[in-house]
This record gives C-alpha cells, structure tokens and sequence, in this order.
C-alpha cells in the first residue's frame, strides 16, 4: 500500500471482470426475461431410443408443429431425450416425466408394464399395435469389402473382427442376435446350425458400446471389420455423402419393429388433446414419408418406394415369425445367447 | 484435489530461490505434456473450426445448444452462491468451534470428493426419485426434484461442496481469534464482527472458492447425466449436451460446444490466478 492514488491497471481489471460476469449472466438469462416473450410454448415430453434423434428433430418435430400451430394456433415444443432403448426404459422405470416413447423393441415396453409404468400393453390398441415404422438389420463393412463378407455366415470365419452393441443395454443388439438366429432357422436350417452361427459371431466380436449409435461411432473410428447395424444408418448416411462403409445385404435379415408407448400416468388431463394428435400424426402419411425420407422403411409398404437406397432382402422375417418377443427373448436370446453362447465364449 | 495452495500465501521469491537450469528438464517436462494436456486441447479447437466459422456458428446457436450452455451457465451460478454460503458458513463452524465429533465431520463434508460423481447421482436417485426413499412421499404430493433443474441443482451442490471449504477454511484457521477478540471487546456485536473483520481477510478465499465451485459445476457429468433425465430444453446441461452429440455422431456439433466449454474453463482458471495475485 504504497499510495492513496487510483490504481488503473486495478480498476481496469475489476471493470473487465464485472463486464465479463454480468454479460455472462445477461446470456445465461437472456430467454427468461421477461421482455420480448409471448405465451410461453405447450410443451411435450418425448423420450426415444438413438437413432430416431436425427429424424425426430429436425423432421417429426418441424412437421408437427406446423399441423398444431394450424389447427390451434399454439406453439408447441418438444422435450426430448435420447439414448439407448434400455437406457430409456430404464429411466421411465425411475419416473422421468415421459408423456410418449418410442422403443426400439417392444420387450422394453413389456418391462415398462412389469414395473407398472403403463397398465397392460396399452400400444396393441394403436395402429398397427404401435409399430411405428422398421428398419432391417444389415451388415456394414470397410470400404471394398476386404474380407469378403456376403451374409451373417461369413461373420463367423476366423479372423474377421465384429463390432456388435451390448444386448444388455441396446434394442438393437437385441434385434441383431435375432437375425443372426433367425435367419438361419426360418430358412430350414436346423437350430443346432443356428446356435452355431450365433456363437462363431460372437466368437469374433471385437468391441461392444451400450448403444447401436455408439457402436456406429466405435466402428468409425476403425474398431473391426464388420458392423452389424440397423440400415436407416447407413441409407442416412449415404444421402448425406457421408457413408464411409459399404453395406452388405444378408438373404435373410429380420425387420426391427419399433414401438410408440403413451405413458398414461404421466399426462395431465389438458395434455389429453396434444398427445393425442402427437400419437395420430405418427401414423400420417406426411409422417410416414418424413421417416422413409430419413431411412426408416414406413408400415406403409407402399410409401418405401421413395426411397432409393433401401436395398433388396431376399427373405426378411419379424418378429412375429418367431412366436413374438416374449417367445424370441425365452428361447433365443436367454436359452440361446445368455446361456449357451456366453459360457461357451468365457471358456 | 488440494485447494488451499490457492489460498494460502505461498513463500515469494525472496524466500525460495529458483534454481536456473539447462533446458534438458523443462524439455522433459513438454515432451510429457504435450501429448498428455496440450495436444488434446488444441484437437477440440482444430476439429471444431474445420467446418469454418460460419459453419461453427451454426451449429452453436442451435436451440439445445443455446439452452444447454445457459442452463450450464445458471446452475453453476446458483451453486457457487448457495455453497458460497453454506461452505463459509460450514467453515467457519469447523474451524472455530470445539465439539465432539468435529474431526469426523470434516471428513465427512470433504467426502465428495472422493466419492464417483455417477454414484452421486445414484443415490441422490435413490433418495429424492419417484420411487426413492423420500421422493415416494413427494412424489403424490406432485414434487419431483429429479428430472428437472432442481436435482441437477441438488447434484452439483453436493459434488462441490468441498471447494468452498477448502478454500475458505484454511483462512479462518490462520486468522488469528485475537482480532475477534478485539472487536468484541470495542463492543462490536458477533454480525458486525463477522461483517468487519473476518469477512474482509475472507474476500481472497471466498472469491476463489467460489470460482472452483463454478468452475466445476460447468463441467459436471457423471451424477448430472443420472439425475437430470438428459432432457434437451429442460435439464441438459452443456456437457450432457456434448455427449448426446458425441453419441449421435455429430463430432463438430459435439466440438463446437465443447470449445466454448474449454474457453469458458481458461478464461475462470486465468482470472482464478490472476485475482488472486499468487504466484503459480
């Protein structure tokens, strides 16, 4: 403390500082003043499995929008969450405020219903018992394709690394080990030949994430040979010249079916209307085109001639010729892959 | 992580000479960092302007983008102040009072920073959630701190609840209980000696600790992604943000925030350093 006299460099300082804090402050404010605002929005909570994110956004959402701004005049916005389709559930099972979500299996709504989120398979009472759209399960390779991969049996040769996500956690993965299975016992192959395969992929399995998107994203950045993942990826990609991989087309490949669920527990009654007209317009043909657009095949069958990039499936199956998902997680994915695979790949 | 050195009044140059040397270890000492720290920063800068500046704007004034760094931006406010007070309040109760079980207690108010933050998370979980062991009477009542701004509040008062203390605390242990004394003596009630004496020797610990609070609080992930429900325009906070963004494969988008983030960061570390006038 030398002198009395007014410290400059000081008072600069503190003046930058206090500018830097109250525009900061002024920002991070900035929506909730009350100046230029009208009506706050109606809001609408959706939580989703991963890859509908892009879809969702920048199309469902749009979309909707304008139909309920000319219908009501309201604006309306929507919260949304996503991530993988166990990752979801399970946080509907915690009690996040979902009003509606879209799973990417319906084994995941039958747990929403085990743990009494909704009161008994609610979503069969929608159209098409709330499928919304599908989309084949399909096998990515590098660019090329190097190691010759021209169905799910060449996955099980030595050598080949196969990125896979977590059944666990993923719907997808769930629906990969399906068609792994499936496609060998819906064309006359015997189960012994099933199991087979499904333990030679896993066999080569390199990598695992929680999500089908994650894995997408381990596979980009040059984990393995082979990728087994849903087709709306790479036809999305494509478009946007931005596929880096080559997909491969089994002859026989399953159709992943994914599933609206209204969470009837967590919509106040001035929501009824809204979620209502949200649910319906799914099933719209300007939806259904919206999702083709963006690579999802539609449950319309004759919209998906718009796209493209779908490519030709010899022998697609669902679920359904399976005996169901309670039937296919019982007798495939436990009896088979948990208890059979697992062991055997530990030893 | 240590916080008194911040605040503490380290030795000047007077006292601890620095030794000159041959460039060999300072050369060590780069070699080692560049890959571990400086390498990985200047990536998210180079990554995030591939697209040029036009294309980086755009993709940061983005709705969710725009929301999440605000979002982030409030919470850590609200948590610095709020810990500002219950951590100088808490100090001040450790340090200048005897009681049994005093020790344990400063542990146990140290204790987030050892815990995993995504344990944190859990428990809050399992405490305030709809199904949680208080949030189950709250929840017919229509209150539900989780999934909404006030866990995330909740989260990250309890991850940095430390920093406050061990920045403010070691003051208070040094300030000699004479100066008190004194005041009391002149008549001065426990407020008015709060205000005039302990207070001014406080400014430096406190401006510090609150900084680190907000500095944590803006990059707080694990017990954030657990009980805010990773909401975009309602509880996704800027880090939350960047790794939906990260997930879905968007890199640049993830990037872009992610720089502002890291400049944010520089920015508080810099003034940290330089209000403090310490020597580093």
């Amino acid at each position: 403390m030398k002198t009395k006299r007014l410290n400059w460099t000081l008072l600069a300082q503190r003046l930058a500082f206090a500018f830097l804090g109250g525009g900061m402050l002024l920002y991070a404010l900035w929506p909730w003043l009350p100046l230029v605002h009208g009506k706050p929005p109606r809001t609408l909570v959706l939580y989703g499995f991963s890859i509908l994110g892009e879809v969702m956004n920048e199309g469902i959402f749009p979309a909707f929008q304008e139909v309920w701004a000319a219908q009501t005049g309201e604006r309306v916005e929507f919260i949304s969450a996503f991530a993988s389709s166990g990752t979801v559930t399970n946080q509907m099972i915690m009690g996040v405020p979902a009003e509606v979500a879209i799973l990417s299996l319906e084994l995941d709504a039958l747990r929403l219903v085990e743990h009494r989120v909704v009161d008994g398979p609610t979503w069969k009472a929608l159209p098409h018992e709330g499928v919304v759209n599908r989309t084949p399960f399909i096998i990515l390779v590098r660019p090329g394709n190097p190691k010759q991969i021209s169905d799910f049996a060449d996955l099980t040769r030595p050598g080949v690394g196969v990125v896979h996500p977590d059944p666990l956690t993923s719907g997808g993965a769930q629906w990969a080990l399906l068609a792994e299975y499936g496609s060998v016992t819906l064309q006359g192959g015997s189960e012994t030949a099933a199991y087979e395969q499904l333990l030679g992929i896993w066999r080569n399995v390199v990598a695992q994430a929680a999500s089908a998107r994650a894995t997408r994203t381990q596979f980009e950045t040059g984990f393995g040979d082979a990728l087994i993942t849903y087709e709306q990826e790479l036809v999305r990609d494509r478009a946007r010249g931005r596929l880096t991989a080559e997909p491969v087309y089994p002859h026989s490949t399953i159709l992943s079916e994914h599933t609206v669920v209204v969470l009837e527990r967590n919509i106040r009654p001035e929501q009824r209307e809204l979620v209502d007209a949200f649910v319906n317009f799914l099933w719209s043909e300007e939806a259904q085109r919206i999702f083709v657009a963006y690579g999802f095949r539609s449950v319309d069958e004759s919209l998906n001639s718009a796209n493209p990039d779908f490519g030709y499936i010899a022998a697609p199956f669902v679920v359904a010729d399976l005996g169901g998902w309670i039937a296919a997680r019982d007798n495939i994915v436990n009896a088979v892959w948990k208890e059979r695979v697992l062991p055997e790949l530990r030893r | 992580m240590r916080t008194d050195r911040l605040t503490q009044p380290p030795l000047g140059p007077a006292q601890r000479p620095l030794r000159r040397t041959t460039p060999l270890p300072v050369g060590i000492l780069l070699a080692v960092m560049l890959p571990l720290i400086l390498m990985p920063l200047s990536a998210i800068y180079l990554f995030a302007g591939r697209g040029g500046l036009g294309e980086f704007v755009r993709m940061l004034s983005s709705p969710d983008a725009q929301f999440a760094l605000r979002f982030s931006l409030l919470i850590a406010l609200a948590t610095a102040v709020t810990n500002g007070f219950l951590g100088t309040y808490a100090a001040y109760v450790l340090s200048k009072y005897e009681f049994r079980g005093r020790e344990a207690l400063i542990v146990i108010v140290n204790l987030p920073v050892a815990i995993p933050t995504v344990v944190v998370g859990t428990s809050l979980l399992l405490l305030w959630g709809p199904i949680g062991l208080l949030g189950q009477f709250l929840d017919p009542l229509g209150l539900q701190p989780m999934f909404a701004p006030a866990g995330v509040l909740l989260a990250h008062l309890f991850v940095t609840f430390p920093y406050m203390l061990g920045a403010v605390k070691p003051v208070l242990d040094e300030l000699d209980v004479t100066y008190e004394e004194a005041a009391y003596t002149i008549g001065a009630s426990r407020w008015q000696t709060f205000r005039m004496v302990i207070l001014p020797a406080l400014k430096g610990g406190l401006f510090s600790g609150a900084l680190l609070t907000f500095a944590h609080s803006l990059g707080e992930f694990g017990a954030t992604v657990i009980v805010s429900g990773n909401l975009r325009l309602r509880t996704q906070t800027a880090p939350l943000y960047i790794f939906a963004q990260f997930e879905a494969g968007n890199l640049e988008t993830a990037n872009a925030v992610a720089s502002v983030l890291a400049t944010l960061s520089f920015l508080l570390f810099f003034i940290l350093i330089r209000f403090t006038q310490r020597k580093v």
